[in-house]
């Protein structure tokens, strides 16, 4: 009788131990489950943000806008007002869309704002958000998150050659 | 098996849970910064100090060719270090070259760096002969707190006038 009460008592002993083992194991698998569910969204915001500063780069390279200089090096950070202007009014960005921009830019918002001198002039690039159309064919954005990139530069007039550099902000909005 | 070993086990158990619980930690606490803002620091330092050195303002000229002109950011620096403390060839908007400068370079910064939630020192300063060096203009962010530990630079920018060398330099941080 005494030995088998003994027994009882290890045996709840190590049921106890299992107990607390598991509710372990459990807090650790909770624990790492939010971790990764944490890195994996750290993750896409990071690759977001690549992706906008890729765009970024892309577009102050792109030589329909940057201000060259006849056959020397063009002029960093820098766009010329007359392209930017004939590229928004003519919409040429949106017009060879599907050819080459969208290749090149997919799923973003290209905007240069002239912040001095000026009233805060500002051209709408390229535009293409992400959509899907509903049941009733109504179109709906179709992006979670989106990550903003913004660059100082300068915008060259060529036309008014006094009031030669003026100061821009660019910005470029990645939906993802 | 003994009970000796079994306890030797158990505490073998724990050692191998603490030290995974530490190696953990560890991943989280020496994860470094993504290399991604830092590059766009520099590069968004670079741009700005290279947009504002550029940027036209227009002027009256007080010297031989009176009337209103436009000029560019770097001559009106040029016009603050040669005039430093007496009347300045250049009137922008009234104000002498230094303080218009001084205004304008505060506002162009806080309606984008300090829009954008970032930190940021500004600093011109004039190198005269030996180890002289006066402060043109000086501006950081608005909430004073400006970069003094992690930051980028923009690099010098410096310009040659009559007065000297002027030094001209932007810190950005998060």
């Amino acid at each position: 009788m005494k030995k088998n009460r003994k027994a009882q008592i290890r045996m709840s002993e190590t049921i106890a131990v299992l107990f607390i083992f598991f509710i372990l194991v459990v807090f650790s698998l909770i624990f790492y489950y939010k971790y990764s569910e944490v890195s994996f969204k750290e993750e896409q915001a990071e690759l977001m943000g690549l992706r906008a500063m890729d765009t970024t780069l892309k577009t102050l390279f792109l030589p329909e806008l940057i201000c060259s200089q006849g056959k020397a090096e063009p002029i960093d950070n820098c766009f010329d007002l007359m392209k930017l202007r004939h590229a928004a009014e003519e919409g040429v960005f949106n017009k060879y869309l599907s050819e080459y921009y969208f290749d090149l830019f997919p799923y973003t918002k290209i905007t240069i704002e002239q912040l001095y001198p000026g009233e805060g002039e500002s051209w709408v690039l390229y535009d293409k958000e992400k959509t899907k159309q509903l049941d009733d064919g109504l179109m709906v954005p179709d992006w979670k998150n989106k990550e903003s990139t913004y660059f100082v530069v300068s915008l060259r007039d060529e036309l008014n050659p006094d009031n030669e550099y003026s100061f821009g902000v660019l910005t470029v909005e990645v939906y993802g | 098996m003994k009970r000796g070993q079994m306890e030797m086990i158990g505490l073998v158990v724990i050692v191998i849970l603490i030290t995974l619980g530490m190696l953990f930690m560890a991943q989280f606490a020496l994860k470094d910064d993504p290399t991604k803002k830092i590059f766009v620091r520099k590069g968004l330092a670079y741009s700005t100090m290279g947009a504002l050195m550029k940027t036209s303002v227009a002027c009256d000229d007080r010297g031989d060719d009176f009337g209103e002109k436009f000029v560019r950011m770097t001559e009106l620096m040029k016009d603050c270090a040669e005039y430093y403390g007496e009347p300045s060839g250049y009137m922008c908007d009234n104000k002498q070259s230094c303080e218009f400068l001084q205004e304008l370079i505060g506002d162009l910064l806080t309606d984008t760096l300090g829009t954008w939630q970032k930190h940021y020192e500004f600093k011109s300063s004039l190198l005269g002969f030996g180890d002289s060096s006066e402060t043109l203009i000086e501006f950081s962010d608005e909430d004073e707190k400006g970069c003094k530990d992690e930051r980028d630079t923009s690099g010098l920018f410096p310009i040659n006038s009559d007065a000297g060398l002027i030094e001209n330099i932007l810190y950005l941080c998060d």
